[in-house]
């Protein structure tokens, strides 16, 4: 072979060589991938590694007018275990412990969990649910468990965070403050103030944080800050009473179960402010318990029967084609028109009286009589004197949902008909809401000006007010004084006299004006015949300072179906203790009981102490504690001795005597 | 410490890349530790540090020793060590470590120590060692073929089947890197095309075999048939994730990289601290720092030709050469492979990348190399030939 180390060097040259090429090859494809393709590169490791986080804002809270708090969003957590995590040795020694630590905190026993949690692992569960939407605190103490101490790649832990919103008040009011829910399909459903501020004040803005890969499922933020702050939501103060909504949540709610009605609702209203104080809806479920279901106030537009009667008699009075004087016949108690009866509910009537009284006695034949006669020829003015007094309107609420008024025109051939004015004039063939109803109710309790319920005092960031919502006026004025003056006193005698259909709820200690209703659902079939019985009014009668309104549907005829008997004591609980048992008006108004002497020896004192700061002052008579404090405290240091307790009887150095530093004084009390 | 550096012989440039790397080192290996002691250990990357440390404290004083030794032992040596490394080559294979499910009997467990070695590493330093010997044995006479089987082919088949089923790169590269220590020793080249050809021809019998035959031949097989096949037709796979995110870490990197310990690629890198360790060095340090470490191998490069041209025999020539060009050429496939000049083959860049094999032989091989140089100085300062204007220019070099 006579290799010569020449030989050997050339070819080493020439491997060398091939090797340079190669290393010439790594250096272009490294330049390719840094410059030709490195923005693809580029982008393609921002795409896969930096993800913009949406920090999700706090949304506001809900609250009442005086600050209780209706809804507020909180942290729950789900804690569940990854049975198959722990390894064999540290699952065996923790799984005891465990089991006991979760006994003691869901009163089920330690061998029921550790038998479930043996099977999950058996199972290769992975995802095994220890427990559901608790609290954070509890959380902590969960977290500290045997095991699950351990986090999550040892222990196997699993933590779920979510934001639930809560009702602290409970079901009360439950639908009205609301609440907004997105499916899983993003439709999102709004109820109630909740749902209608919920876009505009209660959401905030989310904030963004940059954060990038470093594992499988793990991120870290790329900054000390967030791209953008997230902007909690404003908080919102409704007009809602914490107290009166109580009382009128249970009133109702005591009503509806002594009758078995199918729903109700009650409203109350500030006359002056049109603030809503408290607003409650009842349903019955399948199982015969009441909850707050829908909200029947704003939402259900229904005939209202004879509270319309107030509507009616408010237009013919205004247009001053009667006045409550005149006489009606009430035709034995019962009026047709093409074949059709209007019945009074007394039989054979009441004979010829007043159309004042008529209302009183809330006779149909004598309202729909009078009616009649002044309006037969021209309905259209009746029915655009209606409209006058904006009772065609929607209130134009935030809460979604709100039923469309109906009073049929004239010239409108499809619902108009013969008898539609008849029967108009005692409330049926046209539809209000109870919150509409009210607000006439309201309107009349608040000398003709018409304001819109409230649901809203002001929106809040923290103390600051950022929207205040002040009182909106829908029509100043609906009709003249006169006509307010002569109905206020027709709503008062309803329960002062004693033909009134609403005396039963008559109290000498407070005075209520209303009127009651009870009208006929579902006339069509006979065998589904079904009443609504409401009453609406305001308190005190002559002041008027709260309107309401509360609507009773299909109470058990068995048990009674009068507006005055069903509806009535709502009415009457709630203004009875609004103004007799809460202490709204029985607040004592200082408990600082303030003791003559206590402040006389208070003002000796004080006046010794600002005058004498270098001298010593007569201490005799003085008590001991006041003594020694004045002293001690004076601007020359001295000490004092005090022998025995109680008042000063002698001090050994006289008084106006200068006092030098470090004198001793001594006290002798009794 | 005067004592120590005065006993160090041999070249010492090649001393001093070798300590540049291994310091260098320290960066890349304790950034991308991070990430392991993030997921896998228990947070502190400090024992990540101290083990590096370790290694190379042992892979330094292996170098030492090493060179120490007069480079004419080695030919003895390979000869002892020879039938040890195929016993070990065996008891590996045996023994069936499996890595994710795939089995991968690379390493074997160093009793007491508690540490793992690859042995295939150790194989290819003797095995390279061994064919210098021969070829430096026969440098004088005419051989036929079939003479060279026994003494030559029969150790190097032997060796390369036994690394075959786990190991297909590193088989590829010590066949690659003995065919050109053969190229170079002079070693017919007729005849290397027949052995080339011999081992195209084993290779797909073993392919067939472990084809028609799944459950007889170790599942790594399939392994690497997939990422041959694969890197040819682009098919979209775990190893292409790799290439991708080693691409993302050289593309970000730029010219002066996002600064030392800042890689985010090293997340998602799998083998960030050894197999794709160039694509943080790039990173971290960008194009400035990729080429720092390419310039430190070329100069690695260029004193190992600089060792074997002034070795005084052609063993030493061939021996500096054998156990020289591997690293640099394994230097250069780990880059490949990041760039996405080669499928991905699990090559660590030597010195750098953390692993103690890697280290420990790549500093045995430089103790070798030392070993020459050493010996050559010993007979320039015995005969104190006068100085060469150009042999003082490419020592200084």
């Amino acid at each position: 072979m006579a290799v010569t180390e020449k030989d050997i060097l050339n070819k080493l040259y020439f491997v060398a060589g091939c090797m340079f090429v190669f290393i010439f090859l790594v250096v272009y494809k490294l330049v390719d991938i840094q410059f030709i393709q490195g923005d693809k590169y580029r982008d393609l490791g921002v795409k896969r590694a930096v993800e913009n986080v949406e920090i999700p804002a706090n949304r506001g809270n809900v609250y009442s007018a005086d600050g209780s708090l209706l809804a507020t969003s909180i942290p729950k957590y789900d804690i569940r275990l990854d049975a198959v995590q722990p390894q064999n040795k540290t699952f065996q020694e923790y799984i005891k412990p465990l089991c006991d630590s979760l006994a003691k905190f869901t009163g089920k026993p330690a061998s029921y969990h550790q038998q479930r949690i043996r099977k999950a692992r058996a199972n290769k569960n992975r995802y095994y649910l220890i427990a559901r939407d608790i609290g954070y605190s509890d959380y902590l103490r969960v977290r500290n468990f045997p095991l699950l101490e351990l986090g999550a790649i040892k222990g196997g832990l699993i933590v779920e965070q979510n934001t639930k919103r809560e009702h602290p008040m409970g079901g009360i009011a439950h639908r009205s403050i609301g609440y907004e829910r997105v499916d899983e399909d993003g439709n999102v459903t709004r109820a109630g103030i909740d749902g209608a501020y919920g876009e505009e004040y209660l959401k905030g803005t989310n904030g963004h944080r940059l954060k990038q890969k470093i594992g499988n499922g793990q991120w870290k933020p790329i900054t000390d800050y967030n791209q953008t702050e997230p902007k909690d939501g404003y908080d919102v103060y409704t007009t809602i009473d914490v107290n009166i909504q109580d009382i009128a949540h249970h009133a109702l709610l005591e009503q509806l179960e002594k009758y078995k009605a199918d729903h109700g609702c009650v409203v109350v209203m500030e006359t002056q402010t049109g603030e809503v104080k408290a607003i409650a809806n009842l349903g019955r479920n399948s199982e015969g318990n009441y909850y707050e279901r829908r909200n029947y106030a704003v939402w259900e537009s229904h005939e209202p029967g004879s509270t319309f009667k107030l509507m009616a008699l408010t237009a013919a009075l205004e247009d001053k084609v009667i006045d409550t004087s005149d006489v009606v016949d009430t035709k034995n108690g019962i009026l047709s028109f093409y074949g059709k009866k209007v019945r009074d509910s007394k039989r054979g009537g009441y004979g010829k009286i007043s159309i004042g009284k008529a209302f009183e006695v809330s006779s149909n034949t004598g309202i729909v009589s009078a009616i009649d006669q002044h309006y037969r020829s021209n309905p259209k003015k009746f029915v655009e004197r209606l409209y006058q007094m904006n009772l065609n309107q929607k209130l134009d609420l935030p809460i979604l949902g709100e039923g469309e008024p109906i009073i049929p025109h004239p010239d409108n051939k499809k619902r108009w008909s013969g008898i539609a004015l008849q029967w108009m004039a005692y409330g049926y063939g046209v539809s209000f809401t109870p919150l509409q109803t009210l607000t006439f109710y309201n309107a009349i309790a608040n000398n003709g000006e018409m304001v819109k319920p409230q649901f809203l005092k002001e929106v809040k960031e923290f103390d600051e007010t950022i929207v205040p919502f002040k009182k909106e006026i829908i029509n100043p004025r609906i009709c003249s004084q006169e006509t307010v003056s002569k109905v206020k006193q027709l709503l008062k005698n309803v329960v002062d006299k004693e033909h009134g259909t609403g005396h039963k709820l008559y109290s000498p200690n407070f005075s209520m004006a209303g009127k009651t209703g009870t009208c006929q659902k579902d006339y069509a079939n006979k065998d589904k015949l079904n009443y609504i019985s409401s009453f609406a009014g305001f308190f005190p009668a002559e002041n008027p300072k709260y309107s309401c309104i509360v609507v009773i549907h299909e109470p058990d005829k068995s048990v009674g179906y009068y507006g005055a008997d069903v509806s009535g004591p709502v009415f009457k609980k709630i203004a009875q203790k609004i103004y007799t048992d809460t202490p709204l008006v029985d607040e004592v108004e200082t408990l600082e009981l303030v003791d003559a002497k206590t402040k006389s020896d208070f003002d000796t004192y004080f006046e010794l102490a600002q005058k004498y700061k270098t001298i010593m002052p007569d201490v005799v008579g003085m008590s001991a504690m006041d003594a020694l404090a004045l002293l001690e405290n004076m601007d020359v240091e001295v000490k004092v001795k005090l022998n025995g307790s109680g008042i000063i009887k002698k001090q050994s150095v006289d008084k106006s005597i200068k006092l030098k530093k470090n004198q001793v004084i001594v006290l002798e009390a009794s | 410490m005067q004592k120590l550096f005065d006993n160090i012989k041999g070249d010492r440039l090649i001393w001093a890349i070798a300590a540049l790397l291994a310091i260098f080192s320290f960066l890349p290996v304790y950034s991308a530790a991070s990430n392991l002691a993030y997921i896998g250990g228990n947070g502190n990357t400090f024992t990540f540090f101290v083990k590096h440390f370790m290694h190379l404290f042992l892979g330094f004083s292996i170098m030492y020793a090493v060179h120490r030794v007069p480079y004419r032992y080695f030919r003895g040596i390979s000869m002892i060590m020879l039938p040890i490394v195929l016993v070990l080559l065996v008891v590996t294979m045996l023994q069936g470590t499996t890595i994710e499910g795939a089995n991968a009997s690379r390493w074997i467990q160093i009793p007491i120590v508690g540490m793992s070695f690859q042995t295939s590493t150790l194989a290819s330093v003797v095995l390279m060692v061994y064919v210098a010997r021969y070829l430096s044995k026969i440098k004088d006479k005419t051989i036929t073929f079939k003479e060279s089987i026994l003494p030559l082919w029969v150790p190097v088949f032997l060796v390369l089947m036994l690394i075959l089923p786990a190991n297909f790169s590193t088989t590829a590269i010590i066949f690659s890197m003995v065919m050109m220590l053969a190229f170079i020793g002079g070693y017919p080249v007729k005849y290397l095309a027949l052995i080339i050809g011999a081992g195209i021809i084993g290779l797909t019998m073993f392919i067939l075999v472990a084809k028609a035959f799944p459950g007889a031949m170790p599942n790594r097989v399939d392994t690497w048939m997939s990422r041959i096949e694969n890197f040819s037709n682009g098919v979209d796979t775990e190893e292409d994730y790799q290439i991708e995110q080693a691409k993302i870490a050289i593309a970000s990197g730029g010219i002066k990289g996002v600064g030392p310990g800042k890689s985010v690629q090293k997340n998602f890198l799998p083998q960030s601290s050894s197999d794709f360790i160039f694509a943080i060095i790039i990173e971290e340090y960008g194009l400035i720092g990729g080429m720092v470490v390419l310039v430190a191998y070329m100069w690695l490069l260029f004193r190992i030709v600089i060792a074997a041209q002034k070795a005084d025999t052609v063993f030493g020539k061939l021996l500096v050469l054998g156990v020289g060009l591997p690293i640099v050429f394994q230097a250069l496939i780990n880059m490949a492979v990041a760039v996405e000049l080669f499928p991905v083959t699990g090559q660590t860049l030597p010195l750098i990348s953390s692993g103690g094999t890697s280290i420990w032989m790549t500093c045995l091989a430089i103790g070798i190399i030392l070993s020459v140089s050493a010996k050559r100085e010993e007979i320039k300062e015995q005969e104190n030939i006068e100085d060469n204007p150009l042999e003082i220019l490419s020592e200084a070099i």
